[in-house]
């Protein structure tokens, strides 16, 4: 099990840093891993693909290795020294739309991206993102308010889906809303924690002025209600996420033949 | 006449680096109010008096700054916290990010501050679909976008 911590940012073009930047102050923070959370819009426009065709998954068999993809991600863990996971968040109103995106990123013996996760926020989308055995975060669940109750959570916890406790509120957001944002924060904790779901913490930055270092998300985390230790295992469990994809897609991809990992079952 | 010493205050002394886009230059004041805006909002009237959270040393240039601020013995998890919800200065955008914490300003100084970062450079690079003027600081490229800038580092340059 690994103790780093991980953060997981929105990037260029979606926010306003590079994955580089980010990065490279990840680093400067105290983080050992990153996860991009738009890793397949980073890679379309991967500023190391000259001619400006997005990279093509489909041509690449089993051999598709998404970290290696036109090395862009690969050469900024090497330049910062911050391990850069290939994620993707799928954002969309409706279950039915997100099932499609999800198979297309995501199958029983392949996947495009080391992490992924579904934006909920709605009580439709949460419930869908909760109940699938492909997903790995369900992000932003409070994006409208009251939408996770104790069957999510439970459902969440039975299919191994990590639900994230987004901070973002909490450190950007002013006033009512910032109260709102506070109120439906420490449900969802009560809830997630009594019913022993998994989860993440993130300050979801979408530029790097807005990155925070680990000790300064304990410190905000304990200023709202979170204990230290909750905070912590958020941040290190994108990391061990990562860790276990890794070693599946290894597992599934590389060595064809061999029996091939599946999402569904043991190391939830 | 000072106060007998078990009643005088006790402080524990954060260093903070500050980070802007190159287009902000947030003063000395603006920083402070912000400090203080942001701890009243996360911890009340009575934990921000209780954190005090004071501006002692500041200094800001090229998109980059560093500053010392002072906080009551035992409030340093909550000044962290106050700090940390510091997002913009007079409406620019600014990262936060406390270095470390000392007993002493002069500690605090030696040990974790006075980089002194040199002007930064202005240059045409070459970023996404075409060659736009940036604001260069070591390892950090601020292309302008726009009205606003995308942050980026050298290796997401082509060569020119």
């Amino acid at each position: 099990m690994t103790e780093d911590r991980y953060e997981a940012a929105v990037a260029h073009p979606e926010g306003r840093s590079t994955v580089a930047r980010l990065a490279s102050t990840a680093t400067e923070s105290g983080y050992d891993g990153l996860v991009v959370r738009n890793a397949d819009a980073v890679l379309a426009e991967d500023p190391t693909i000259t001619d400006g065709d997005p990279p093509d998954h489909a041509d690449a068999g089993e051999d598709y290795d998404p970290e290696d993809d036109g090395g862009y991600l690969r050469t900024v863990t090497a330049e910062y020294g911050v391990d850069v996971v290939s994620g993707v968040e799928i954002d969309v109103d409706d279950p039915s739309t997100a099932a499609g995106r999800l198979g297309n990123v995501r199958s029983r013996e392949r996947t495009d991206y080391t992490v992924v996760a579904v934006a909920g926020g709605s009580e439709a989308m949460n419930r869908f993102a909760a109940e699938s055995d492909r997903v790995d975060v369900l992000t932003r669940p409070l994006r409208r308010a009251g939408a996770v109750d104790h069957v999510v959570a439970d459902e969440a916890r039975d299919h191994g889906v990590r639900v994230e406790f987004d901070l973002s509120p909490v450190l950007r957001a002013t006033g009512g809303r910032r109260v709102r944002a506070l109120r439906d924060l420490r449900r969802l904790r009560e809830i997630v924690l009594d019913r022993d779901a998994p989860f993440v913490v993130s300050a979801r930055p979408d530029s790097h002025l807005r990155i925070r270092s680990p000790r300064e998300l304990v410190a905000v985390g304990e200023a709202v209600g979170f204990d230290r230790e909750t905070v912590e295992a958020g941040l290190r469990e994108w990391g061990r996420l990562a860790g276990r994809n890794r070693e599946r897609a290894g597992e599934s991809f590389i060595e064809p033949g061999v029996e091939r990992g599946r999402y569904e079952e043991d190391d939830r | 006449m000072p106060l007998p010493k078990h009643l005088r205050p006790r402080w524990r002394y954060l260093a903070v680096r500050i980070e802007t886009w190159p287009d902000a230059d947030p003063s000395r004041k603006g920083f402070q109010r912000a400090v203080w805006e942001s701890a009243r909002a996360l911890l009340g009237d009575p934990g921000s008096a209780d954190a005090v959270l004071e501006v002692l040393r500041y200094r800001f240039g090229g998109g980059t700054g560093e500053a010392v601020v002072r906080v009551r013995h035992g409030e340093v998890s909550r000044g962290r916290a106050a700090l940390a919800c510091v997002g913009s200065v007079d409406g620019h955008p600014i990262g936060v990010r406390v270095v470390g914490v000392s007993g002493t300003i002069r500690a605090c100084e030696e040990k974790y501050l006075g980089e002194t970062p040199g002007d930064p450079d202005h240059e045409d690079v070459v970023f996404g679909d075409g060659t736009r003027p940036a604001v260069v600081r070591g390892a950090a490229v601020d292309v302008r976008d726009g009205h606003a800038f995308a942050g980026a580092t050298p290796i997401d340059l082509e060569d020119q």
